[in-house]
């Protein structure tokens, strides 16, 4: 061999040396890795806590769902853990001892994927199927709800889907014209559905459409409760309050029905216009009585009054009129804000307990409104600061919040419970 | 479009330009050995007829072999680097055959002569830049695009959504879409919509594509980020005509027609004239959803029916060349339209039978170009364009389809779309003027000043709702970039230095309407933008064979005006609070080439790279989560490598590229809390890839002197995943698996004409770029190709 052979022979050793001395540390081949969830016999727990989380990282985002055992202690990496989704915004719903994952997707189909849990305890997904992407969904017994709400004036129509959670398929689809509602040259918005005895009870807000300003409205201090029948979404009537802006706001549920039957409204007002807050009312709760279609005028419950100048963001009903409350003070009031300090409220005396054992305020990065798990007077919610995620138990009867397990890497989205199927 | 139409008006064009040609077959052949003094062949030289621009190269044997149909006493010409050109008259007669043996004799000193005797690609090569040229002349015979071209050179992953016209997106060395910058003949091609655009620009326009990887010289003066393609046009300055035409699988017709005529008083026309349509009808397997209830069949194989596509583009050119005021000066015009049907939306699931969008580009040009202006040494190039194209995107049909095209109607008559109910149009009127300037202090030394300055004046039309129009004020902004540098050239070795300036301008005007009142009320909103980058770059000659080459750019890149003011929303919302993307690059490559046993020859490029780069623009959702915004996310860093191997013996060539990226994250804190995925891989973005192909030629087919050139073409992507690699149980993560795909091309060469076959993805393997989104399958092209 020559020098220069010698030579060359080298340069391409050394070359493919340094190049491809790389290590294959994340090749997307599946191996069999164990899950690592909670490694105790299943057969000891009936359930699982389903916790939704999505990572701390910005784009190429995944959002998980995790099945465990306790909330109460420990902690849980997303590191090797947790089932994979297909991408993020992801809103969830359990019926039928199912859990329902619906993606908000821009572009996208609006998926469906539901998840069931099998014997050995772990999430199995059992269906996937195509609907749209909706701005609201509710349980009305053993279906599920959803409504598409248009935010454009020259489409002025609202799509709803009754799905079976049994087959997990669409069963039946309408249309209703949220033109004509309400008789303002704007268009109607369904905060949230919720289920009233047989009955849909859709609050709405009232929204331009149009105009580089969708979501804001010269209306801003006026409560409509649209009511339809149920499987049919006729119209049936239209329940009206001028003592607060809309109940509930942009997907967010603002009603909860208490066990006599009584409807309890919740309004933020946080109504804008040209992204300013536009309305003279306070944030308050309103009641409509079981079997009534008005508002109970005796009925008022001024929250910015009640807690010294701050605004209810999320409910969650938790039993015998106690509601967790998501507050944040009025002065910076934000129409998608999730309210960072949370408040125990009873509508039958109107009394409000700050919750006490959580972080402060200021220290909260991220903290659940909507999707918290209540059992026992117990709500479960997830909590993120500098220092990590937390699922936090709060008990309604003292107000008193006690850190639960850590989930590392993500933050809490949703909390909920299955039973083992078996 | 009438596919029978369009076949006859190709065929009848090509045989107009055929038939004269066919008569003058009464050539004359020359054909020799050339050798040095001590008898070894001579392989590389040039043979030509003085004055005429057509030679020969000789093969590895030192044989060489010309057709011409001059007559009479002609001047030939033989040269070589390091030796001393051949002259000779000779007395040429009709339809004679000539066998003239040569010898060279060495002379001149031969690293001067390297510098010399390179040709426009190897002298590219040879600066100090991580650049890599593809040759565009040698797959003129191919079907490809520019896009397809590019996806098979070093570090360049082009990810495409379907078939011919579909999304596509090109990373250089983990860079992506808006950080890489495209140029066409210097002159920067993000101004000029979706109606020209790389993937639908035959390969045939080019002369050549320089890739700069990383750091990019000054006279390229833009913001790029993480690198730059200049696509180089042909600049024929002789009479010249270059017709394709090509059928292929999936109904696909393109034509390409070339045409350079020049007239008494050097007036020059040119024209470039192409068109491509498919129907994209490739086959898919796909999970289709019933319209009613949304449950899925699994694993159906079904057709693609609504991604029809078709551009047609027309750019002309006119002017002088040669004057005593020009080089050059040029008057064009490039006009151009798309019909693209929009089939899935993000993922194969979702169907669409009616969606689709159009574009156009009306687009003046003016070129400009004189050597020693004013003074000796002084080059100045002024380009100037300004774009009228308009963006339409057309979603009126209430609807929902399965993927076997039924549908059924939607909202009892009521307006709406597939997506969402939209018909809009936009216009960007981008400007943009481009003046370089070189000196030559002297021999050695250069100094370069360049500046860019685009406008982009946003008119937007909802034609669903005319009164939305009085809420869609002009969005303007003004970007400028001003770059000056200094390179010095000595006999081993070579440097650059430069520095960049970058300032942008953005005004807005936002109008509403106040409650109660039917006044609009206006609000301006400006943002400026002023950086400074710079460069410095090195390369050194260890021997005539070994070269060393380092280079380092603090790069930026400036928010464009989609990012700024979004689409118009269809499905971007703008955000005029972005900052610019910066980066710092840095490059070490060694060449090496050499030959084995005489006719074994081999070429060695190692580059390694380090990308640190901060303030990524990418898209999340806007507040509602009903459309993207863009907005500054993360930092990356990127250490990688890039490897080359080429080999040439006699008639074959072979040639691998393999690229590893290790694009990490560097985003350690994200909203206050610290990242579990800090240093994790990038997702969703390949990180090892390869291309290697292996061409061999025929030459003088049975003596006709005709040529065969059989090529395959092998490309692989390693998996990767689509969602943060670390996180989630193994067994239910979603990502793209390992892709191969084999390419074979036979092309046959006659005097004028060439004919191609072309068969790609000989497996019919299912091919992914992008998650759920299936490529196409086997396809058949064949190429009809004239030149004259």
């Amino acid at each position: 061999m020559t020098m220069k052979q010698v030579k060359s022979y080298f340069l391409i050793l050394l070359f493919s040396a340094t190049i491809f001395s790389c290590s294959d540390d994340d090749t997307p081949i599946n191996t069999d890795k164990d899950s690592g969830e909670n490694p105790e016999d299943p057969s000891e727990v009936e359930s699982r806590y389903i916790v939704a989380a999505t990572p701390n990282a910005l784009e190429g985002v995944a959002d998980y769902l995790l099945a465990l055992e306790s909330l109460n202690s420990g902690e849980i990496s997303l590191v090797g853990n947790g089932v994979e989704q297909d991408g993020t915004y992801r809103y969830y719903i359990k019926n039928n001892n199912k859990f329902f994952s619906l993606l908000y997707g821009q572009g996208n189909p609006g998926a469906v994927t539901t998840y069931q849990l099998n014997a050995t305890g772990k999430l199995d997904m059992i269906s996937d199927f195509q609907a749209e992407t909706v701005q609201s969904f509710t349980n009305m017994d053993d279906e599920i709800l959803m409504t598409k709400i248009s935010r454009n004036s020259t489409n002025p129509f609202a799509s709803w889907y009754r799905l079976d959670t049994k087959t997990s398929q669409l069963i039946g689809e309408g249309q209703i014209n949220t033109q004509e509602i309400i008789d303002n040259d704007e268009l109607a918005f369904f905060t949230w559905m919720t289920q009233v005895g047989d009955r849909v009870y859709a609050p709405f807000m009232s929204v331009k459409a149009c105009c580089n300003d969708s979501f804001g409205t010269n209306y801003p201090d006026q409560a409509w409760i649209a009511v339809y029948s149920y499987p049919e979404m006729e119209l049936q009537t239209i329940i009206e309050d001028d003592r607060t802006s809309f109940i509930g706001r942009y997907f967010t549920s603002g009603l909860g029905v208490v066990e006599s039957g009584d409807i309890y409204a919740f309004s933020s007002s946080v109504a804008t216009n040209n992204g300013e807050a536009n309305s003279i009312k306070p944030s308050a709760i309103t009641r409509i009585k079981a079997g009534e279609e008005v508002f109970d005028d005796s009925y008022f419950f001024n929250l910015e009054e009640a807690s010294n100048g701050y605004y209810m963001t999320q409910q969650t009903y938790i039993g015998n009129g106690a509601f967790l409350l998501n507050m944040s003070p009025v002065a910076t009031k934000g129409a998608y804000t999730t309210g960072k300090r949370l408040a125990i409220v009873n509508v039958y005396d109107k009394s409000l307990i700050w919750v006490e054992g959580l972080p402060a305020e200021s220290a909260i990065k991220n903290i659940t409104g909507q999707n918290n798990y209540v059992e026992d007077d117990i709500v479960h919610i997830g909590v993120t600061t500098e220092a990590g995620s937390y699922i936090y138990q709060i008990d309604a009867t003292n107000a008193k919040a006690t850190k639960g397990i850590e989930v590392q890497g993500g933050t809490i989205t949703a909390i909920s419970k299955l039973e083992i199927e078996n | 479009m009438n596919k029978r139409y369009l076949l006859t008006i190709c065929f009848s064009l090509i045989s107009i330009w055929f038939i004269p040609m066919l008569a003058q077959e009464k050539s004359i052949q020359i054909y020799g050995k050339i050798t040095d003094q001590n008898g070894v062949p001579v392989s590389g030289a040039t043979f030509s007829i003085a004055g005429k621009t057509t030679g020969v190269i000789s093969d590895n044997k030192g044989v060489y072999y010309l057709k011409t149909n001059l007559t009479g006493s002609q001047k030939i010409n033989v040269s070589f680097i390091g030796y001393k050109t051949y002259t000779e008259t000779i007395s040429l007669e009709e339809a004679k055959s000539y066998e003239l043996d040569i010898v060279l004799e060495k002379g001149y000193n031969l690293s001067e002569v390297m510098i010399i005797g390179k040709n426009k690609i190897q002298e590219i090569e040879a600066l100090a830049y991580n650049v890599d040229v593809i040759d565009a002349t040698k797959l003129k015979n191919s079907t490809l695009d520019v896009a397809h071209a590019l996806d098979r050179a070093s570090g360049i992953r082009m990810r495409e959504s379907g078939g011919v016209g579909s999304r596509m997106s090109l990373s250089m060395n983990g860079f992506r879409g808006n950080q890489v910058k495209i140029f066409i003949d210097g002159i920067p091609m993000d101004n000029f919509g979706s109606a020209f655009q790389l993937n639908n620009i035959p390969i045939n326009l080019a002369e050549r594509i320089e890739i700069y990887k990383g750091v990019v010289p000054v006279g390229l003066g833009a913001d790029a980020l993480g690198g730059a393609i200049n696509i180089v046009t042909n600049t024929y300055e002789k009479d010249r005509l270059d017709l394709s035409y090509s059928y292929g699988s999936f109904n696909t017709h393109r034509t390409n027609v070339e045409m350079t005529k020049i007239f008494k008083n050097d007036i020059v026309v040119n024209i470039n004239a192409f068109q491509n349509y498919s129907d994209n009808d490739y086959k898919v397997n796909v999970d289709v959803a019933d319209v009613n209830t949304g449950a899925y069949s699994r694993n159906q194989e079904v057709r693609r029916f609504h991604d029809q596509y078709h551009n047609e583009t027309f750019i002309g050119n006119l002017g002088v060349i040669n004057k005593p005021y020009a080089d050059r000066l040029l008057f064009g015009i490039t006009l151009g339209q798309v019909y693209n049907e929009i089939q899935t939306a993000q993922r194969l699931v979702r169907v669409f039978g009616q969606r689709h969008s159009k574009s156009n580009i009306i687009m003046p040009t003016l070129k400009y170009q004189k050597k020693d202006l004013f003074v000796k040494g002084f080059d100045a190039s002024i380009n100037a364009n300004y774009n009228l194209g308009k963006e339409q995107v057309i979603d009126t049909v209430n609807r929902r389809y399965d993927w076997y095209g039924n549908y059924k109607e939607l909202g009892n008559g009521n307006p709406g779309g597939e997506q969402s109910f939209t018909y809009s149009k936009f216009q960007n009127n981008n400007g943009l003027v481009n003046a370089s300037f070189d000196y030559k202090i002297d021999e050695y030394q250069k100094l370069s000043l360049s500046n860019v300055f685009t406008s982009f004046d946003r008119k937007q039309e909802n034609l669903l709702d005319p009164e939305e129009n009085n809420y869609n004020q002009p969005r303007k902004s003004f970007k400028n970039v001003l770059g000056l540098g200094y390179q010095i050239e000595q006999k081993d070795w070579s440097a650059t230095v430069f520095v960049k300036n970058y300032n942008q301008v953005n005004n807005f005007i936002q109008s509403y309407r106040e409650s109660g009142s039917n006044d609009l009320i206006e609000i301006e909103r400006h943002n400026r933008i002023n950086n400074f980058g710079g460069g410095i770059a090195g390369t050194y000659f260890i021997e005539d064979n070994i070269q060393l080459k380092a280079s380092y750019e603090k790069s930026y890149r400036l928010p464009t005006g989609n990012e700024l003011f979004g689409d118009g929303n269809i499905t971007l919302e703008g955000n005029t609070n972005l900052k610019p993307e910066s980066s710092h690059n840095y490059n070490f490559g060694i060449a090496y080439s050499f030959m084995l046993r005489y006719d074994h020859r081999f070429r060695i490029d190692g580059t390694l790279f380090y990308r640190d780069a901060k303030d990524f623009i990418r898209p999340g959702f806007n507040t509602h989560q009903v459309l993207q915004t863009m907005e500054n996310l993360k930092d990356v860093t990127n250490l990688g490598g890039e490897l080359q191997i080429n080999y040439t013996y006699k008639n074959l060539l072979a040639g691998v590229n393999l690229t590893y990226e290790n694009l990490r994250n560097n985003t350690k804190y994200v909203k206050g809390t610290e990242s579990l995925v800090y240093r994790d891989r990038i997702p969703n973005i390949p990180y090892f890839y390869g291309n290697g192909n292996l061409t061999y030629n025929f030459s003088n087919i049975m003596n006709t002197g005709n040529q065969l050139s059989l090529g395959y073409n092998l490309l692989y992507v390693h998996a990767f995943y689509l969602f943060w690699p670390s996180y989630g149980t193994a067994n239910t993560k979603h990502g793209i698996p390992e892709q191969w795909s084999h390419d074979f091309t036979a092309t046959y060469m006659m005097d004028h004409f060439s004919f191609t076959l072309e068969i790609r993805n000989i497996l019919d393997k299912n091919l992914y770029d992008n998650f759920s989104l299936q490529k196409p399958g086997r396809s058949f092209t064949g190429k009809i190709r004239y030149t004259f």
